[in-house]
């Protein structure tokens, strides 16, 4: 959203129209979650979010339109889920689970770097002709539930939401080479699980 | 010349831009050759893409929110 239709948007919002806070929510709401639950995990994720649009509410006459909206909910977002957030999160950030396909690691590889078992040629080349198997769909979405909480959060930044990683960074407060990290193994396990799907054809 | 396996160590920061000049010609230069990398850096795209592509879950009870919201907002001025 830019220019003079964002002019006319917040003015909507500053009217207090409903139908404006429910394209504001139904566009915004999923990015907020996201940056949520990397901050606090799942459990206080949800109350973070209403924090935050109570916060929006609050500061809506008084946003200067330095950043874009949409930065400025997700930074709006962010604070309101660091005031919530009591534990160590430093601890957690680079723990890693397991993913029910596992990954591309390290036994997909002989000694001497070359491929042991060559990426299996897919079916399909489009992702709408992926998605169109439900249960390929339900598969990544089982895959995606089961990131932890970080890597999780920065693939849907990062692939839904378009962010850049330094935006990303700056909302997380984590360093660059650790979004690195975390999208890169969100990325595999995605990589992995639709792999084994095209090659079996079950999840 | 990379090994494949470092080719699938940088396959995320070569597909966001990440990498330096010289990493990145290194890079090409692999993929020049190596067929099988090819194919996973064209699948690492086309699983970005599904990811990209699933359907929104609906956010539950927006229209409440939205109402309340709006309220608030509508509120804040009478004060």
């Amino acid at each position: 959203m830019t220019g003079t239709h964002e002019t006319e948007f917040l003015e909507r919002l500053l009217a207090g129209e409903q139908q404006a806070f429910k394209e504001l929510v139904d566009t915004y709401q999923s990015a907020m979650r996201a940056v949520a639950y990397a901050i606090v995990g799942s459990r206080q994720a949800d109350e973070a979010v209403q924090d935050a649009w109570l916060a929006v509410v609050r500061s809506l006459p008084g946003f200067q339109r330095r950043s874009s909206l949409k930065t400025w909910l997700l930074t709006i977002t962010a604070n309101a889920a660091k005031n919530r957030y009591k534990q160590n999160r430093r601890e957690v950030l680079l723990d890693d689970l397991p993913s029910p396909h596992g990954s591309i690691g390290d036994d997909r590889f002989a000694a001497d770097g070359h491929w042991r078992v060559a990426p299996f040629a897919w079916h399909e080349d489009t992702p709408e002709a992926l998605l169109s198997e439900d249960e390929l769909r339900q598969c990544l979405e089982h895959t995606l539930l089961s990131l932890p909480q970080f890597q999780s959060s920065v693939l849907i930044l990062r692939e839904r939401q378009g962010l850049e990683l330094e935006e990303i960074c700056n909302l997380l407060e984590i360093s660059l080479s650790n979004v690195r990290v975390l999208l890169h193994r969100a990325r595999l396990k995605v990589f992995a699980t639709l792999e084994h799907f095209e090659e079996t054809g079950q999840c | 010349m990379l090994t494949c396996k470092e080719m699938v160590a940088r396959s995320s920061d070569y597909l966001d831009g990440e990498l330096t000049l010289g990493g990145r010609l290194l890079a090409r230069q692999h993929l020049l050759f190596c067929r099988n990398c090819r194919r996973f850096i064209k699948q690492m795209r086309l699983a970005q893409a599904a990811v990209r592509a699933l359907p929104e879950a609906p956010v539950p009870d927006a229209d409440a929110l939205a109402k309340d919201l709006a309220a608030q907002r509508r509120a804040q001025d009478k004060r």
